[in-house]
Formats: C-alpha cells, structure tokens, sequence
C-alpha cells in the first residue's frame, strides 16, 4: 500500500490539510511563547527594578548621614562600589573595568559632584539631564557611547543634591536573549512535531477515502457485487464507506429489478412467439402451394424480425440504465474485424462494396464476445443496405490514448443532416432505412456498456464516420 | 429414436412433440423437473430436449442431477433467457447444445441431428470427406469435384467442410454462423446466402448435378444421394 500512496502524496489533500493545521499551531504556540517571553522580561525586570531602589535608598542613607567632609565622598565611593558587586544575574565581566554599574551624584546647581564607574561619568549626567528620572521610578536610560542601555533609580537627598543608580541591562538583555533562543528551538521543534503528527493522520485517513474511491471505481458499469473497504472506527471515513455500500446496495437491487422486469418480459413475449412461430412452421411443412407458403414464410420473417427488434430493444434499455450484463472475456478486434470482412466481403462485392481494414495487428480488450460480435454486424450490415455501389469502408484500427480506437468511414452520402443529431436515440433512422431504427442505439448502448464511446458524423468529403473505443485490456 | 422432452409451456410442447414424432422421434414428454426425473431414469433415451425455465426447479439442476443419475444422453437445451450465461457455455462444452427461444423448428431439428452424430462413435476423425463425387483432403485442405480440383478460398473450404460433415442433413444459417465463423449474430442481411452461391458455384460445375441444394426460409444441404 505504501509505495502505492508514496506517489502522489505530494498531490494529496493531507498536505494542504497539515499546512493550514500547521499555520494555525504555529500561530498558537509563537503567541503563547511571546507572552512567557514578556512574563519573564517584566520579572527580570522588577527585580531588578527592586533592588536598584533598595540600593538607591541605602546610598542615600548613607550619602545623608555621612557628614559633608572629605571622607563623604569616599564612604559613598566605597558603598557604591560594593553595591554594584552585588547585581543580580551579573555575568563573569567581560570587561575588566565595572562597567555594568555606575553611580553618580549632581550638586544642587546640577554639577557632577561625585562618579563611580566606567568612564568619567560626563555622558551619563548629559542623558539624565536630558531625561526626567523621577525619585523612585527606575527609568529606562540611553547614554551616549554605551550600546547597551541603563536602568537608573534616583533619589534626592537633603541637601538637595540627587544621587543616581544606574544598571547596565546587558545582564537582563542576555538572559531573555538566551531564553528567547530557546524558545524559538523549542517553537520549532515544537511546530515541527505537530505537522509531522498532523501529517501522518490526515494521510492515514485519506488512504481509507483513497482506498474507498479506488474500490468504487473497480465497482464498473456492470459488475455490482463488490463493495468498498470499511474499517472497525465509527468514523465520518467509516461512515462514508457504509453510506457508499448502502448507495450499491440499492443500486444493485433496482438492477436486479430491472433485470427482473426485462427477463419476465423477455420470457413471457419469448414464449408466446415460440408457440406461434412453431405452428406456422408445421402449418408450412405440410405440402402446400407457393402461393399459400408466402404469406406464411413473411410472416415468420416478419416474426424474426419481431424477436429481434425485442432483443435488441431489451439490449438498449438496459444499456441505458447501464444494467447491460456482461461476460467479459479477452477478444481481439483485429482477428474479429478480419473474420468480419471475410464474412461480409462477398455480400459486399457483389453491391460493388469494398471493406478495407487498416490495423497494426493484434488489439486484445475484455468484452463481451457475443455483444461485441453483434455490435459489428450491425455496423456491417447498415453499410451494407444504405451504400450505393462502388463505395469503400475503411476500417482503421488503432490504439490512441490508452483505448482500442475502431474508425469506420465510408464515401458514401453520410447521414441525414435531420437524424445526425439524434443518431444515437430509440427509433431514429434515416428516411429509406426499412430498419427498425435500433442499430446505431444498439451499437451506442455495447459501447457505454464496455466502457467505450461512440461518435458518428459525416466526413468533410462526404460519407459517414462512425468512431469506436473501447478500454484496452488490462495486462 | 427416443427422445424426452422437458417443457413446461403446454403450447409449446404440443407443437414441439407433434413435428419432432413427424421428423421421426418417439416422443415422450414431462412438464416439470420432478417427472422428467423420472421418465430419464426408467427409460433410455437417446436425447433429451430441456427448457431452462421449469416451475419446480432450475433447468441446469435438472441436467446435473440426470448426469449423477447416470443419464449420458447429449441434450438440448432450450432458454427463453435473454443473456446466455456461462453456464450454458459449460454444458455446451460438454458437448450438448443450445437454442434461444423462439427457434425455427428446422434449427432445432439440424441441432438434434448434428448431437445425436457427434455421440455416436462413427464420427471418427477421419482426414478424407467423401460426398458422391464430391472429395475433400482434410489434411491439404484441397477439394475435389469429380477429379477435378476446386479452387476454394481457407473460408469455402471451411464451409464445404461442413456442409459435408453434415451430408444429408439440414444446416441453417445460424448454425453455418455459429460453426464456421464462431458467431452468434442474427444478421439482417444476407451474408450467408452469398457465400453460399460463391461457393455452389465453384462446386456445382455447369453440367454437373448440383449438390447444394437450399431450403427456403430453413437453409441449406448437401444432397449425398
């Protein structure tokens, strides 16, 4: 079954299927990743935000209480200094000096008082300057000649100096960033697995539907008894199995009525007509005069013909309701066709016919043999009464397309431009025809039943053409 | 001859029993499976004449269980069925034979004549067919009319084959169908008819007695007297 389905797995619907299930997942889970993200983000943040304000209130403690002298600084220095070692999440530096931390103070008039930190701090009282930093309110902070921006706390202090506490968010911005990777791993991994199982269940199901259109396709014209798989689930696949099997079943028992109804009337016109052709007949053996014989002997003709007509009627009904039954065996056209014209060609000749068949050997399809044969003499035989003289039929046999291709064509006068379009129906034949008007409808019906087609029209140069094709066999 | 006809139809077997004792059969006749039973195995019959539609059983059962009784007679079977299924082409096989309803009476006698020669042990295979003056060498496919060698197509040798095998003895077209050209066909025209002129002209020489004689609305013999 595998390879089978391995084929076309890129024409089926499973792809699609599992590509818009996968969108939406993938969807999904990004979302739900993005919002952890931003979860943890703010946590970072507002621990970090937490312990810059503590810091920042026992600097200014500190900056308060110890007295303004020359050791003010150096306390302060001192305190900044150990603060800034104890950052959270702080990662082994990558640069020797202290560069994730910094702590500043301005005097009243705005001027650098006191720096600790990378740098000599002119850049980073510039962007505090330039941005409002509120007491107690960590504020985001870009400095010049820094990529990575700070988190600074401010406090004012009695004096009316302010002190400010900054933190580089290279720590915080490392951990999301590594966190981040991971999602995007995870997410991948994630919607990955998801078309894979999507995949792989949409196509389990849609082998059952395959294999369920692939059985009712085998269910030919004729042959009604298979029926298509199910499986154990009590799915919507096992459903559509059963309603599929319950269609045939009905199917199959108005075919059966039909059949019924055509062989009870077949047998009960069949029988009748016996007894009556049977009786004409003994009443002819008798001796008796020509004179007397003939309205006898056209009477049992007409009788054949009536039997025929029966047959044959009987035939195109049930080709139409597609109910023909068939006994299908391996037939080879171009041996029948020869056979054919060796039968016909005398008839033919002396009417100044000639058959001519053009086949490049042997042409084996499954049909049905007898339905086959009188499919043929029927074409024969209606270019055999409605031919003038001296005219050819060309018999082309070919295969084309994967299908056995018969093309008869004659130079003779073609169809009547009124009956062309209806030359496949019930009781239509052409103006001279003394036929019963069921041979081409005869012909038409053998074809549909085999699976084949028929098409018949008049040829540009004139004449009839009728084309033929039938399935080929299967090797 | 004796022959058990089996049909249910009383009109049918009426006519049927009346031209078959006029054709020379000793006729005895059952309208149901149940009878026929009976009449095969306490009579010896040499051919039996069965229609397929019985009321209290299937024709085929009937000729399956008169084979298991021991019942060796060919028979003929007879269907007002339209389609002729596989079993049909089994039994015929077997070599008994078969004919739709309805059917000319001529056709049912020729087919009752043509199963009672093919079970009588004389239809040896023989490589020479002689009719009067009418010889054909099987094995060279060659005929000849008093001496003289008939240019006859592979197909008119086929036909005057058996045209011979059945000397004396009515065939009608369809069975000429059927054998020579393996088809059943029913065809409007008259094909067969044709082919028989082309060859009764190559057989009957000017001045010669003609030999293929036909039989209206029945068809065609071989005189071999």
């Amino acid at each position: 079954m595998f390879s089978k389905t391995a084929k076309p797995a890129l024409r089926s619907a499973a792809w699609r299927i599992s590509l818009w299930a996968t969108l939406a997942f993938a969807c999904g889970t990004l979302l739900v990743f993005i919002f952890l993200h931003r979860f943890v983000a703010d946590d970072i943040q507002r621990r970090s935000d937490a312990w810059l304000v503590g810091e920042i209130e026992v600097l200014g403690d500190v900056a308060e209480q110890t007295p303004m002298n020359a050791l003010h600084d150096r306390v302060v220095e001192e305190v900044a200094e150990l603060a800034s070692k104890e950052v959270p999440n702080r990662d082994a530096s990558a640069n020797a000096s202290n560069d994730s931390v910094f702590f500043l103070q301005t005097g009243s008039n705005g001027s650098l008082t006191l720096w600790v930190g990378a740098g000599n701090g002119v850049a980073n009282l510039k962007a505090i300057q330039a941005s409002r930093i509120l007491p107690d309110h960590p504020t985001h902070l870009r400095v010049q000649g820094f990529t990575i921006p700070f988190r600074v706390a401010s406090a004012r202090i009695n004096d009316g100096s302010y002190i400010y506490l900054g933190l580089s968010e290279r720590d915080e911005l490392r951990v999301l960033r590594s966190l981040g990777l991971r999602f995007i791993l995870l997410w991948f991994l994630l919607v990955l697995l998801g078309f894979g199982i999507v995949f792989f269940t949409t196509r389990r199901m849609l082998s059952h539907v395959r294999e369920i259109a692939e059985a009712a396709s085998r269910i030919g014209h004729s042959d009604l008894h298979a029926r298509v798989p199910t499986t154990k689930h009590n799915d919507e696949v096992s459903h559509l199995a059963l309603t599929l099997n319950h269609m045939l079943d009905r199917i199959e028992s108005s075919m059966h009525q039909l059949h019924t109804i055509t062989d009870s009337l077949a047998h009960d016109l069949r029988s009748p007509l016996t007894a009556i052709r049977g009786k004409l007949e003994m009443s002819l053996s008798a001796a008796m005069q020509v004179e007397q014989a003939d309205p006898i002997v056209s009477s049992i003709e007409e009788l054949d013909r009536l039997t025929d007509f029966l047959n044959k009627s009987l035939d195109v009904a049930e080709a139409k309701a597609d109910a023909l039954r068939l006994n299908r065996v391996a037939l080879d056209l171009d041996e029948l066709l020869r056979i054919m014209i060796d039968l016909y060609e005398p008839s033919m000749s002396e009417r100044g016919l000639q058959p001519r068949l053009h086949s490049g050997g042997p042409l084996v399809i499954e049909a049905d043999a007898a339905l086959i044969h009188r499919m043929i003499a029927n074409l024969f035989d209606n270019e055999l009464k409605h031919l003038p003289a001296a005219c050819t039929v060309n018999l082309r046999l070919r295969v084309e397309d994967a299908a056995a291709l018969l093309i008869l064509e004659d130079d003779g006068p073609g169809f009547d431009a009124e009956v062309l379009p209806h030359l496949f129906e019930r009781r239509v034949k052409g103006k001279d025809s003394n036929g019963h008007g069921l041979g081409l409808a005869f012909v038409d019906a053998v074809a549909r039943a085999h699976g084949g087609s028929v098409a018949a029209g008049n040829r540009d140069g004139g004449g009839a053409r009728i084309e033929l094709s039938f399935p080929l066999a299967s090797t | 001859m004796r022959l058990l006809l089996v049909e249910d139809e009383i009109d049918i077997q009426s006519f049927l029993r009346r031209s078959l004792e006029e054709a020379g059969y000793e006729v005895e006749a059952a309208a149901d499976g149940k009878t026929a039973e009976r009449l095969a195995v306490d009579g010896e019959f040499d051919i039996l004449i069965v229609d397929l539609g019985l009321p209290d059983q299937d024709g085929f059962s009937l000729i399956l269980k008169l084979r298991q009784l021991g019942v060796r007679a060919p028979v003929l079977i007879l269907s007002a069925r339209r389609s002729v299924d596989d079993r049909v082409r089994g039994l015929e096989q077997g070599g008994d034979d078969y004919l739709t309803k309805p059917f000319a009476l001529a056709e049912l006698l020729a087919r009752l004549r043509n199963l009672l020669k093919r079970n009588s042990p004389a239809s040896s295979e023989a490589t020479r067919l002689r009719v009067l003056d009418l010889e054909l060498d099987l094995l060279r496919r060659e005929a000849t009319r008093a001496g003289q060698v008939l240019q006859l197509t592979p197909q008119e040798f086929v036909l005057l084959e058996y045209l011979c095998r059945n000397a004396g003895r009515v065939v009608t077209r369809s069975m000429i169908l059927d054998k020579v050209w393996g088809m059943r066909i029913q065809p409007d025209t008259n094909v067969v008819d044709v082919h028989i002129y082309r060859l009764r002209g190559k057989v009957d020489g000017p001045g010669q007695q003609p030999l293929i004689r036909t039989l209206r609305g029945v068809g065609y013999v071989l005189k071999d007297r």
